[in-house]
């Protein structure tokens, strides 16, 4: 009898742990405002007040027509890359996603994205390709097919604090016009504790792949569609950055950098605090000053050239809109796409631009009213805009293994300026692994 | 027979698992390492091609293995003589002795990115840590994970900090030594130093053995603390042979390339793991 009983009770528990568990595990599904829609599944890997911004979007978009209905998703960034591919490998892809330009050419490629100039119409093509600015064409090109359209694309330029400036006589009239001039300017501006700690770092210029293009190389030649990455060009760019490295010792630039709140994604910014005088770094910080630090005295202006190198050059990425191969709703999502980019209404669109402190891809979008009324707002940011208008302002290669010449890219200049190798022994490593990286896929068979 | 049927029934969740999760993916990635797969795309069937370019194309595979190699020789070594020493320490009879285990055991637990990232702060060159308490020595520590030197160096020594679960085995395994053959060595006269020498480590050596084989196994997968502390840095000289197969698969897409990496790896593990049990006959003591 006891035993019995002792069984019913077992038993009970396992019925109300599996009970459990079946209402813990079992899928629920978010109630959908527009039942009745087509569904459009998004995917992005913003997080914090950025997904606000994007649900404010997606928002936007579902009452502006009464056809789809976006239903967006956060994924993790540590998964950005293999989730999708999952998704489509296993033919339950998103529909649309956000992501980062460096997987463009290599999912192109692969064949794992819908172009997206089947969706255009010979005229809407012709002014997408007049209007839009000539990097962010570029990035989402691969093999002269349009597969992403860019709506957070980032520039490039300097941040400098006037007062720290002022110490050493320079005024924003005087700023340095040449990058060995701003260098030397960074070295007077440096500042030593008794013991020879770097306490404040002047200038230190890094971004190998970018700073070539201002001397006039960079890695890929656009008219010809070939690697250049080993030119005398790029050799001068990589000794530049070399050489402004010794003069400070490496070491001693990477313990600075380690002892500097750099985790912090924006109040705690090292150039807030004064430690760094003039610093390159990205648009979105103009934002992130206004919010964390609204009293800084600050200016921003590009990267001016090193000595008859090119003005307003260099390299960039960003956030892209693409379609996986095997998307349910490409309809959709195009008109999404459309909607948020500002293809179909710029005016618009820009002030979705605006709520994400993004960089907008054309002039309509930049002279539209609200675009506008942005930069009275935060007028640094001009300097960011006139950077991504350049046509000298570009991209990495448009090839499958752009990563893999990426990591080797930077690994080159770590060579180089840790003083392993001379630079052009490092570019001459840098052609070499590439050239095998090439030989190997080719011998497997796969396309460049 | 009803019996035998019940039985299957209970493994019956483990044998599926076995077989869909680990015996089909293991067979399906020899077949794929003879191919061209980017895990969307069907795979192109490309012979040897990927064992090829292995050998002839790609500098930071030797580079990979050569990394893992000396990481085996240095971190294994190393791991077994501070397990040894703690676990001989913990085994004093003293007050608080089972405080002192457990306290020593519980890093072992503690995940291993959890740990990564903690001791990139431990081993930060201004802020952390490790140099801090070398300053008030009058040492100015080196750029623990930004010189190449040093940066391997810190991964055997972030790899100390689990060696309480290697200890808690060799405690089990002291535990197992006759305590008359103690009284014996003392009747003949044994110091402490000879007693652990002529009795203790050779009683031991099959537990040594044990972990060696597990060592050289891990040595040979080590992956995480490269992967969050240093990601293959500075200048390649983290770039474990786990890491750069990660790279091939995920990074660039190249999973034929991978499992071809994956194979030698095992061939590899193989290999060596034999050639450690061929040699136990001269060093592991079975019995007293």
């Amino acid at each position: 009898m006891a035993l019995r009983s002792l069984r019913a009770k077992g038993l009970l528990l396992a019925l109300a742990f599996v009970a459990l568990m079946a209402f813990v595990v079992w899928p629920k599904a978010t109630p959908r405002k527009y039942p009745d829609r087509i569904p459009v599944r998004y995917w992005h890997m913003w997080t914090a007040e950025w997904a606000d911004v994007i649900q404010r979007i997606c928002d936007a978009f579902n009452e502006s027509q009464s056809t789809y209905e976006v239903i967006p998703l956060i994924i993790p960034g540590s998964v950005g890359d293999t989730k999708p591919l999952l998704g489509v490998a296993g033919g339950d892809p998103p529909d649309v996603m956000t992501h980062w330009a460096s997987v463009i050419p290599s999912w192109a490629a692969a064949d794992w994205l819908v172009p997206l100039d089947a969706f255009m119409s010979k005229e809407e093509l012709a002014d997408f390709e007049r209007e839009t600015y000539p990097v962010a064409r570029q990035i989402g090109m691969y093999r002269g097919r349009l597969f992403a359209i860019g709506v957070g694309l980032n520039a490039f330029g300097l941040y400098y604090l006037p007062d720290q400036l002022a110490e050493v006589g320079v005024t924003p009239k005087t700023f340095p016009r040449t990058l060995e001039e701003l260098a030397d300017l960074g070295t007077k501006l440096n500042q030593w504790d008794k013991r020879g700690n770097l306490t404040r770092l002047g200038f230190q210029p890094s971004w190998f792949s970018s700073l070539c293009e201002s001397y006039g190389g960079g890695l890929y030649d656009w008219s010809t569609g070939r690697l250049t990455l080993n030119t005398p060009e790029n050799l001068r760019a990589l000794e530049f950055i070399t050489a402004e490295r010794k003069k400070v010792g490496f070491e001693t630039v990477n313990r600075f950098n380690a002892g500097l709140d750099t985790g912090s994604f924006a109040g705690g910014w090292p150039f807030i605090g004064g430690a760094l005088s003039i610093t390159y770094d990205g648009q979105w910080r103009v934002e992130q000053i206004g919010k964390y630090a609204p009293t800084l005295n600050y200016r921003t202006i590009p990267l001016p050239p090193p000595k008859g190198g090119v003005p307003l050059a260099g390299t960039t990425n960003g956030n892209f809109m693409i379609i996986p191969r095997g998307a349910k709703q490409p309809q959709g999502a195009w008109e999404f796409i459309k909607f948020w980019s500002g293809l179909s209404d710029p005016a618009r669109a820009a002030k979705f631009y605006t709520w994400g402190g993004w960089l907008p891809i054309n002039d309509r979008i930049a002279q539209s009213p609200d675009y506008r009324a942005y930069l009275r707002r935060y007028p640094q940011f001009q300097t960011f805009v006139d950077v991504l208008r350049s046509p000298h302002y570009t991209t990495l290669p448009p090839v499958a293994y752009q990563q893999f010449l990426s990591d080797r890219a930077t690994r080159a200049e770590d060579l180089s300026v840790r003083g392993t190798l001379a630079p052009r022994e490092a570019l001459r490593r840098f052609e070499q692994e590439v050239a095998h990286e090439i030989r190997r896929r080719k011998e497997l068979g796969y396309v460049e | 027979m009803k019996r035998r049927r019940v039985g299957w029934l209970f493994v019956a969740p483990w044998l599926v698992g076995f077989v869909v999760f680990t015996l089909y993916p293991f067979l399906t990635s020899v077949y794929l390492s003879f191919t061209r797969y980017d895990v969307v795309s069907p795979a192109k069937w490309v012979g040897l091609a990927n064992y090829r370019a292995l050998f002839t194309d790609d500098d930071l595979f030797g580079k990979s293995l050569l990394v893992t190699f000396k990481y085996a020789c240095i971190a294994v070594p190393v791991g077994i003589v501070a397990g040894v020493a703690l676990a001989l320490l913990l085994n004093v009879d003293i007050k608080g002795q089972s405080v002192f285990r457990t306290l020593f055991f519980l890093p072992s637990i503690v995940p291993g990115v959890a740990t990564a990232t903690v001791f990139v702060w431990i081993l930060n060159p201004e802020i952390g840590l490790v140099n801090g308490l070398l300053k008030n020595a009058g040492v100015i520590g080196p750029n623990w994970l930004g010189d190449s030197f040093w940066a391997f160096y810190s991964l055997i020594f972030m790899g100390l900090w689990g060696v309480g679960g290697s200890m808690v085995i060799y405690l089990a395994g002291l535990k197992d030594v006759p305590v008359q053959l103690y009284e014996a060595a003392l009747l003949d006269g044994a110091g402490p130093w000879e007693r652990t020498r002529r009795v203790t480590l050779p009683l031991l050596t099959p537990v040594i053995f044990f972990n060696l084989v597990m060592g050289v196994i891990g040595a040979f997968q080590y992956f995480d603390g490269a992967f969050i502390m240093t990601r293959g840095g500075p200048e390649d000289s983290t770039l474990f042979y786990a890491l750069y197969m990660f790279y091939r698969a995920w990074r660039y897409m190249d999973m034929g390339y991978a499992s071809a990496m994956a194979w030698i790896l095992f061939a590899l593990v193989v290999g060596l793991t034999g050639l450690v049990f061929a040699t136990q006959r001269r060093w592991v003591h079975y019995g007293a």
